[in-house]
Protein backbone atom coordinates (compact mmCIF):
# COMPACT_ATOMS: atom_id res chain seq x y z
CA UNK A 1 0.00 0.00 0.00
CA UNK A 2 2.92 2.30 0.67
CA UNK A 3 3.76 2.00 -3.02
CA UNK A 4 0.66 4.05 -3.90
CA UNK A 5 2.61 6.95 -2.38
CA UNK A 6 5.44 6.35 -4.82
CA UNK A 7 3.03 6.19 -7.78
CA UNK A 8 1.20 9.33 -6.74
CA UNK A 9 4.48 11.11 -6.11
CA UNK A 10 5.75 10.19 -9.58
CA UNK A 11 2.56 11.55 -11.16
CA UNK A 12 2.82 14.72 -9.09
CA UNK A 13 6.50 15.29 -9.84
CA UNK A 14 5.85 14.67 -13.52
CA UNK A 15 2.93 17.15 -13.63
CA UNK A 16 4.82 19.81 -11.68
CA UNK A 17 7.91 19.59 -13.89
CA UNK A 18 6.00 19.60 -17.18
CA UNK A 19 3.59 22.28 -16.00
CA UNK A 20 6.35 24.42 -14.46
CA UNK A 21 4.16 24.55 -11.36
CA UNK A 22 6.02 26.74 -8.91
CA UNK A 23 4.37 28.07 -5.78
CA UNK A 24 7.35 30.30 -5.02
CA UNK A 25 6.93 31.82 -8.48
CA UNK A 26 3.21 32.30 -7.84
CA UNK A 27 3.89 34.27 -4.64
CA UNK A 28 6.90 36.11 -6.08
CA UNK A 29 5.01 37.26 -9.19
CA UNK A 30 2.63 39.20 -6.93
CA UNK A 31 5.56 41.35 -5.80
CA UNK A 32 7.56 41.51 -9.05
CA UNK A 33 4.97 41.88 -11.81
CA UNK A 34 1.69 41.92 -9.89
CA UNK A 35 0.52 38.94 -11.94
CA UNK A 36 -1.99 36.62 -10.24
CA UNK A 37 -2.01 33.96 -12.99
CA UNK A 38 0.02 31.36 -11.07
CA UNK A 39 -1.62 32.27 -7.76
CA UNK A 40 -4.96 31.58 -9.46
CA UNK A 41 -3.67 28.18 -10.60
CA UNK A 42 -2.64 27.49 -7.00
CA UNK A 43 -6.09 28.56 -5.74
CA UNK A 44 -7.72 26.25 -8.32
CA UNK A 45 -5.89 23.32 -6.71
CA UNK A 46 -7.15 24.41 -3.26
CA UNK A 47 -10.74 24.95 -4.44
CA UNK A 48 -11.06 21.67 -6.36
CA UNK A 49 -9.37 19.82 -3.52
CA UNK A 50 -11.76 21.32 -0.94
CA UNK A 51 -14.70 19.84 -2.85
CA UNK A 52 -13.03 16.42 -2.86
CA UNK A 53 -11.86 16.50 0.75
CA UNK A 54 -15.24 17.44 2.20
CA UNK A 55 -16.95 14.89 -0.08
CA UNK A 56 -14.59 12.21 1.29
CA UNK A 57 -15.23 13.47 4.84
CA UNK A 58 -19.01 13.48 4.34
CA UNK A 59 -18.86 9.99 2.83
CA UNK A 60 -16.87 8.80 5.84
CA UNK A 61 -13.85 7.71 3.82
CA UNK A 62 -11.69 10.06 5.87
CA UNK A 63 -12.42 11.91 9.11
CA UNK A 64 -10.99 15.40 9.38
CA UNK A 65 -9.70 16.05 12.88
CA UNK A 66 -8.81 19.73 13.25
CA UNK A 67 -6.13 20.59 15.82
CA UNK A 68 -5.99 23.72 18.01
CA UNK A 69 -4.47 26.63 16.08
CA UNK A 70 -0.82 27.25 17.06
CA UNK A 71 -1.07 30.86 15.96
CA UNK A 72 2.26 32.30 17.14
CA UNK A 73 4.38 29.52 15.63
CA UNK A 74 2.32 29.54 12.44
CA UNK A 75 2.76 33.28 11.87
CA UNK A 76 6.51 33.28 12.59
CA UNK A 77 7.16 30.02 10.76
CA UNK A 78 5.16 30.96 7.66
CA UNK A 79 6.96 34.28 7.35
CA UNK A 80 10.35 32.56 7.67
CA UNK A 81 9.30 29.88 5.15
CA UNK A 82 8.01 32.47 2.65
CA UNK A 83 11.28 34.38 2.98
CA UNK A 84 13.33 31.19 2.63
CA UNK A 85 11.74 29.89 -0.57
CA UNK A 86 12.90 32.98 -2.46
CA UNK A 87 16.48 32.28 -1.35
CA UNK A 88 16.20 28.57 -2.13
CA UNK A 89 14.63 29.31 -5.53
CA UNK A 90 11.64 27.04 -4.85
CA UNK A 91 9.28 25.86 -2.15
CA UNK A 92 9.34 22.34 -0.76
CA UNK A 93 7.89 20.59 -3.82
CA UNK A 94 9.59 23.08 -6.13
CA UNK A 95 12.93 22.19 -4.58
CA UNK A 96 12.20 18.46 -4.96
CA UNK A 97 11.26 18.75 -8.62
CA UNK A 98 14.12 21.09 -9.50
CA UNK A 99 16.47 18.67 -7.82
CA UNK A 100 15.04 16.07 -10.24
CA UNK A 101 15.84 18.43 -13.15
CA UNK A 102 19.49 18.38 -12.14
CA UNK A 103 19.83 21.75 -10.40
CA UNK A 104 22.65 21.31 -7.92
CA UNK A 105 21.53 24.43 -6.04
CA UNK A 106 18.25 22.64 -5.34
CA UNK A 107 20.17 19.58 -4.16
CA UNK A 108 21.80 21.78 -1.51
CA UNK A 109 18.49 23.40 -0.60
CA UNK A 110 16.82 19.99 -0.34
CA UNK A 111 19.51 18.48 1.89
CA UNK A 112 19.51 21.43 4.30
CA UNK A 113 15.71 21.66 4.27
CA UNK A 114 15.34 17.97 5.21
CA UNK A 115 18.15 18.20 7.79
CA UNK A 116 16.74 21.28 9.51
CA UNK A 117 13.20 19.87 9.42
CA UNK A 118 14.51 16.91 11.39
CA UNK A 119 16.53 19.17 13.72
CA UNK A 120 13.45 21.32 14.36
CA UNK A 121 10.95 18.49 14.69
CA UNK A 122 12.87 15.86 16.62
CA UNK A 123 16.38 17.23 17.21
CA UNK A 124 18.24 20.06 18.90
CA UNK A 125 15.63 22.72 18.07
CA UNK A 126 12.60 20.60 18.93
CA UNK A 127 12.14 22.07 22.43
CA UNK A 128 11.74 25.74 21.39
CA UNK A 129 9.68 24.71 18.34
CA UNK A 130 7.34 22.60 20.50
CA UNK A 131 7.10 25.42 23.07
CA UNK A 132 6.04 27.93 20.40
CA UNK A 133 3.61 25.44 18.88
CA UNK A 134 2.18 24.98 22.36
CA UNK A 135 0.71 28.48 22.28
CA UNK A 136 -2.69 27.75 20.75
CA UNK A 137 -6.18 29.09 20.25
CA UNK A 138 -9.14 26.81 20.79
CA UNK A 139 -10.36 27.61 17.28
CA UNK A 140 -9.03 25.47 14.46
CA UNK A 141 -11.11 25.99 11.32
CA UNK A 142 -12.77 28.95 9.60
CA UNK A 143 -16.16 27.23 9.42
CA UNK A 144 -15.82 26.33 13.10
CA UNK A 145 -15.21 29.98 14.02
CA UNK A 146 -18.06 31.21 11.82
CA UNK A 147 -20.35 28.39 12.90
CA UNK A 148 -21.30 27.49 9.32
CA UNK A 149 -21.19 24.32 7.27
CA UNK A 150 -17.86 23.82 5.49
CA UNK A 151 -19.87 23.41 2.28
CA UNK A 152 -20.83 27.12 2.48
CA UNK A 153 -17.11 27.96 2.41
CA UNK A 154 -16.52 25.45 -0.40
CA UNK A 155 -19.21 27.24 -2.43
CA UNK A 156 -17.70 30.69 -1.74
CA UNK A 157 -14.17 29.51 -2.59
CA UNK A 158 -15.17 27.69 -5.78
CA UNK A 159 -17.18 30.70 -6.99
CA UNK A 160 -14.42 33.18 -6.17
CA UNK A 161 -11.69 31.11 -7.79
CA UNK A 162 -13.93 30.44 -10.80
CA UNK A 163 -14.38 34.19 -11.35
CA UNK A 164 -10.66 34.80 -10.96
CA UNK A 165 -9.89 32.05 -13.48
CA UNK A 166 -12.43 33.48 -15.92
CA UNK A 167 -10.80 36.90 -15.59
CA UNK A 168 -7.42 35.40 -16.52
CA UNK A 169 -8.80 33.35 -19.41
CA UNK A 170 -10.30 36.52 -20.89
CA UNK A 171 -7.06 38.51 -20.69
CA UNK A 172 -5.49 39.12 -24.07
CA UNK A 173 -1.90 40.21 -24.45
CA UNK A 174 -0.90 42.57 -27.26
CA UNK A 175 0.92 39.75 -29.05
CA UNK A 176 0.21 35.99 -29.22
CA UNK A 177 2.25 33.66 -27.06
CA UNK A 178 5.13 32.01 -28.92
CA UNK A 179 5.90 28.37 -28.21
CA UNK A 180 8.89 26.17 -28.94
CA UNK A 181 8.93 24.50 -32.36
CA UNK A 182 7.38 21.01 -32.22
CA UNK A 183 9.70 18.10 -32.94
CA UNK A 184 7.42 15.23 -32.02
CA UNK A 185 3.73 14.48 -32.39
CA UNK A 186 0.91 12.54 -30.75
CA UNK A 187 1.10 11.40 -27.16
CA UNK A 188 4.85 12.01 -27.00
CA UNK A 189 4.35 15.65 -27.98
CA UNK A 190 1.53 16.01 -25.45
CA UNK A 191 3.52 14.51 -22.57
CA UNK A 192 7.05 15.67 -23.21
CA UNK A 193 6.97 18.72 -25.42
CA UNK A 194 3.72 20.66 -25.52
CA UNK A 195 3.47 23.56 -23.11
CA UNK A 196 0.98 22.76 -20.36
CA UNK A 197 -1.07 25.77 -19.32
CA UNK A 198 -1.02 26.95 -15.71
CA UNK A 199 -4.69 26.11 -15.19
CA UNK A 200 -4.48 22.74 -16.99
CA UNK A 201 -1.62 21.80 -14.70
CA UNK A 202 -3.68 22.88 -11.68
CA UNK A 203 -6.57 20.69 -12.85
CA UNK A 204 -4.19 17.72 -13.13
CA UNK A 205 -2.61 18.33 -9.71
CA UNK A 206 -5.94 18.83 -7.88
CA UNK A 207 -7.28 15.25 -8.33
CA UNK A 208 -3.86 13.92 -7.28
CA UNK A 209 -4.10 16.04 -4.12
CA UNK A 210 -7.58 14.63 -3.44
CA UNK A 211 -6.47 11.05 -4.15
CA UNK A 212 -3.61 11.48 -1.68
CA UNK A 213 -6.09 11.61 1.23
CA UNK A 214 -7.67 8.12 0.97
CA UNK A 215 -4.44 6.50 -0.27
CA UNK A 216 -2.42 7.89 2.61
CA UNK A 217 -5.27 7.17 5.06
CA UNK A 218 -5.31 3.51 4.04
CA UNK A 219 -1.73 3.16 5.27
CA UNK A 220 -2.46 4.77 8.63
CA UNK A 221 -1.02 8.19 7.76
CA UNK A 222 -4.10 10.32 8.35
CA UNK A 223 -3.53 13.38 6.18
CA UNK A 224 -3.18 14.55 2.59
CA UNK A 225 -0.10 15.65 0.66
CA UNK A 226 2.77 16.71 2.88
CA UNK A 227 6.46 17.32 2.28
CA UNK A 228 8.16 18.52 5.46
CA UNK A 229 7.23 15.61 7.76
CA UNK A 230 8.40 12.98 5.25
CA UNK A 231 11.62 14.91 4.56
CA UNK A 232 12.34 14.92 8.29
CA UNK A 233 11.49 11.22 8.45
CA UNK A 234 14.04 10.43 5.74
CA UNK A 235 16.80 12.12 7.73
CA UNK A 236 15.74 10.35 10.92
CA UNK A 237 15.61 7.02 9.10
CA UNK A 238 19.04 7.51 7.57
CA UNK A 239 20.52 8.36 10.96
CA UNK A 240 18.65 5.90 13.19
CA UNK A 241 17.79 3.15 10.75
CA UNK A 242 14.27 2.69 12.14
CA UNK A 243 12.16 1.29 9.25
CA UNK A 244 8.97 2.44 11.02
CA UNK A 245 9.83 5.95 9.81
CA UNK A 246 9.35 4.97 6.17
CA UNK A 247 5.70 5.91 5.72
CA UNK A 248 3.47 6.80 2.78
CA UNK A 249 4.80 10.37 2.79
CA UNK A 250 8.40 9.21 2.37
CA UNK A 251 7.39 7.25 -0.73
CA UNK A 252 5.50 10.32 -1.93
CA UNK A 253 8.48 12.70 -1.80
CA UNK A 254 10.82 10.14 -3.36
CA UNK A 255 8.19 9.74 -6.08
CA UNK A 256 8.17 13.50 -6.72
CA UNK A 257 11.92 13.42 -7.23
CA UNK A 258 11.65 10.42 -9.58
CA UNK A 259 8.65 11.78 -11.49
CA UNK A 260 10.29 15.11 -12.21
CA UNK A 261 13.51 13.35 -13.25
CA UNK A 262 11.56 11.13 -15.67
CA UNK A 263 9.69 14.15 -17.08
CA UNK A 264 12.84 16.26 -17.40
CA UNK A 265 14.94 13.46 -18.89
CA UNK A 266 12.30 12.45 -21.44
CA UNK A 267 11.76 16.03 -22.56
CA UNK A 268 15.45 16.91 -22.84
CA UNK A 269 15.28 19.19 -19.82
CA UNK A 270 17.59 17.30 -17.49
CA UNK A 271 21.11 18.56 -17.08
CA UNK A 272 23.31 18.78 -14.02
CA UNK A 273 23.54 22.53 -13.56
CA UNK A 274 26.06 24.04 -11.16
CA UNK A 275 25.08 27.24 -9.36
CA UNK A 276 27.47 30.15 -8.83
CA UNK A 277 28.77 31.01 -5.34
CA UNK A 278 25.94 33.43 -4.48
CA UNK A 279 23.24 30.99 -5.59
CA UNK A 280 24.90 28.16 -3.64
CA UNK A 281 24.98 30.16 -0.40
CA UNK A 282 21.41 31.34 -0.91
CA UNK A 283 20.25 27.77 -1.55
CA UNK A 284 21.84 26.52 1.66
CA UNK A 285 20.55 29.39 3.83
CA UNK A 286 17.15 29.07 2.14
CA UNK A 287 17.05 25.32 2.85
CA UNK A 288 17.93 25.84 6.52
CA UNK A 289 15.25 28.50 7.01
CA UNK A 290 12.70 26.40 5.09
CA UNK A 291 13.22 23.51 7.49
CA UNK A 292 12.89 25.69 10.58
CA UNK A 293 9.99 27.73 9.16
CA UNK A 294 7.94 24.77 7.98
CA UNK A 295 8.40 22.96 11.29
CA UNK A 296 7.28 26.04 13.24
CA UNK A 297 4.33 26.69 10.94
CA UNK A 298 3.32 23.03 10.93
CA UNK A 299 3.62 22.77 7.16
CA UNK A 300 5.05 24.17 3.95
CA UNK A 301 3.44 25.66 0.85
CA UNK A 302 1.86 22.25 0.26
CA UNK A 303 0.95 20.93 3.73
CA UNK A 304 -0.33 24.29 4.95
CA UNK A 305 -0.74 26.40 1.83
CA UNK A 306 -2.43 23.88 -0.44
CA UNK A 307 -3.83 21.13 1.82
CA UNK A 308 -4.77 22.67 5.17
CA UNK A 309 -6.34 25.59 3.28
CA UNK A 310 -8.57 23.09 1.43
CA UNK A 311 -9.90 21.92 4.82
CA UNK A 312 -10.39 25.60 5.79
CA UNK A 313 -7.91 25.30 8.62
CA UNK A 314 -6.93 28.59 10.24
CA UNK A 315 -3.32 27.37 10.19
CA UNK A 316 -3.48 26.96 6.40
CA UNK A 317 -4.94 30.35 5.54
CA UNK A 318 -2.93 32.34 8.10
CA UNK A 319 0.15 30.54 6.80
CA UNK A 320 -0.71 31.37 3.21
CA UNK A 321 -0.96 35.10 4.02
CA UNK A 322 2.29 35.20 6.01
CA UNK A 323 4.18 33.07 3.48
CA UNK A 324 3.22 35.61 0.79
CA UNK A 325 4.37 38.49 3.05
CA UNK A 326 7.67 36.66 3.72
CA UNK A 327 8.13 36.11 0.00
CA UNK A 328 7.53 39.83 -0.57
CA UNK A 329 10.18 40.81 1.99
CA UNK A 330 12.79 38.51 0.43
CA UNK A 331 11.85 39.63 -3.09
CA UNK A 332 12.48 43.27 -2.12
CA UNK A 333 15.80 42.39 -0.51
CA UNK A 334 17.22 39.92 -3.00
CA UNK A 335 15.52 40.34 -6.36
CA UNK A 336 14.08 43.69 -7.33
CA UNK A 337 16.88 46.20 -7.49
CA UNK A 338 19.62 43.69 -6.76
CA UNK A 339 20.21 41.87 -10.00
CA UNK A 340 23.78 40.79 -10.80
CA UNK A 341 26.12 43.76 -10.67
CA UNK A 342 27.47 44.92 -13.98
CA UNK A 343 25.40 42.62 -16.15
CA UNK A 344 24.44 44.16 -19.41
CA UNK A 345 23.61 42.78 -22.82
CA UNK A 346 26.59 42.33 -25.09
CA UNK A 347 26.38 43.92 -28.51
CA UNK A 348 26.94 41.52 -31.34
CA UNK A 349 28.89 42.91 -34.35
CA UNK A 350 26.54 43.84 -37.20
CA UNK A 351 28.20 41.61 -39.81
CA UNK A 352 27.34 38.41 -37.92
CA UNK B 1 18.81 47.86 -35.46
CA UNK B 2 21.58 46.37 -33.41
CA UNK B 3 21.78 42.86 -32.07
CA UNK B 4 22.46 42.21 -28.37
CA UNK B 5 22.97 39.03 -26.35
CA UNK B 6 22.29 38.43 -22.67
CA UNK B 7 23.77 35.29 -21.10
CA UNK B 8 21.80 34.10 -18.10
CA UNK B 9 22.92 30.45 -17.92
CA UNK B 10 23.20 29.34 -14.31
CA UNK B 11 20.76 32.02 -13.17
CA UNK B 12 17.64 30.59 -11.57
CA UNK B 13 14.25 32.13 -12.04
CA UNK B 14 13.19 34.88 -11.79
CA UNK B 15 16.63 36.35 -12.56
CA UNK B 16 16.58 35.68 -16.34
CA UNK B 17 13.26 37.55 -16.51
CA UNK B 18 14.39 40.41 -14.26
CA UNK B 19 17.66 40.80 -16.17
CA UNK B 20 15.90 40.64 -19.53
CA UNK B 21 13.62 43.46 -18.39
CA UNK B 22 16.62 45.55 -17.28
CA UNK B 23 18.52 44.79 -20.48
CA UNK B 24 15.77 45.67 -22.91
CA UNK B 25 15.22 48.99 -21.15
CA UNK B 26 18.75 50.02 -22.26
CA UNK B 27 18.18 49.21 -25.95
CA UNK B 28 16.80 51.36 -28.75
CA UNK B 29 13.55 50.62 -30.52
CA UNK B 30 14.09 48.06 -33.26
CA UNK B 31 17.10 46.50 -31.53
CA UNK B 32 17.03 42.75 -31.00
CA UNK B 33 17.87 41.06 -27.72
CA UNK B 34 18.84 37.38 -27.56
CA UNK B 35 18.48 35.85 -24.11
CA UNK B 36 20.19 32.51 -23.49
CA UNK B 37 18.86 30.72 -20.43
CA UNK B 38 18.79 27.35 -18.68
CA UNK B 39 16.02 27.89 -16.13
CA UNK B 40 13.12 25.64 -17.17
CA UNK B 41 10.49 27.95 -15.75
CA UNK B 42 11.64 30.76 -18.04
CA UNK B 43 10.34 28.78 -21.04
CA UNK B 44 6.95 29.86 -19.67
CA UNK B 45 7.87 33.25 -18.21
CA UNK B 46 9.97 34.80 -21.03
CA UNK B 47 7.58 34.25 -24.00
CA UNK B 48 4.73 35.50 -21.82
CA UNK B 49 6.74 38.57 -20.82
CA UNK B 50 7.42 39.27 -24.52
CA UNK B 51 3.77 38.82 -25.51
CA UNK B 52 2.47 40.99 -22.69
CA UNK B 53 4.94 43.78 -23.44
CA UNK B 54 4.34 43.66 -27.17
CA UNK B 55 7.89 42.58 -28.08
CA UNK B 56 7.79 40.35 -31.19
CA UNK B 57 9.67 37.07 -30.74
CA UNK B 58 11.86 36.48 -33.78
CA UNK B 59 13.46 33.24 -32.55
CA UNK B 60 12.72 30.74 -29.77
CA UNK B 61 14.31 27.30 -29.64
CA UNK B 62 16.16 24.68 -27.65
CA UNK B 63 19.92 24.79 -27.91
CA UNK B 64 20.64 21.57 -26.03
CA UNK B 65 19.51 19.65 -22.96
CA UNK B 66 17.90 22.19 -20.64
CA UNK B 67 19.23 25.11 -22.66
CA UNK B 68 17.15 27.56 -24.57
CA UNK B 69 17.45 30.79 -26.54
CA UNK B 70 14.86 33.44 -27.25
CA UNK B 71 15.25 36.59 -29.35
CA UNK B 72 12.86 39.49 -28.94
CA UNK B 73 12.71 42.82 -30.68
CA UNK B 74 12.19 46.01 -28.73
CA UNK B 75 9.04 47.56 -30.12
Amino acid sequence: MLLTGLGLGIALGFAMQRGRFCVTGAFRDLWITGSTRWLTAFLIVIAVQSVGVFALDTAGVITLDPQPFAWVATIIGAFIFGFAIVLAGGCATGTYYRAGEGLVGSWFALIFYALFSAISKTGALSTPVAALRGITLEASTIHGVLGVSPWALVAVLVTGVGLLARHHLRLRSPLPLVSLPARTSGIRHLLFEKKWGAFTTALIIAPLAILAWPLSWATGRESGLGITGPSSNIVNYLVRGDPQLIDWGVYLVIGILLGSFIAAKASGEFRVRLPDVTTTIRSIVGGVLMGVGASLAGGCTIGNGMVDTATFGLQGWVSLVFMIIGTGAATRLFITGSARVGVSPVRVPADR
Amino acid sequence: MAQYTLETDGQVCPFPLVEAGDAIAKLNFGDQLTINFDCTQATDALPRWAAENGYPVTHFDRVGDAQWTITVQKA
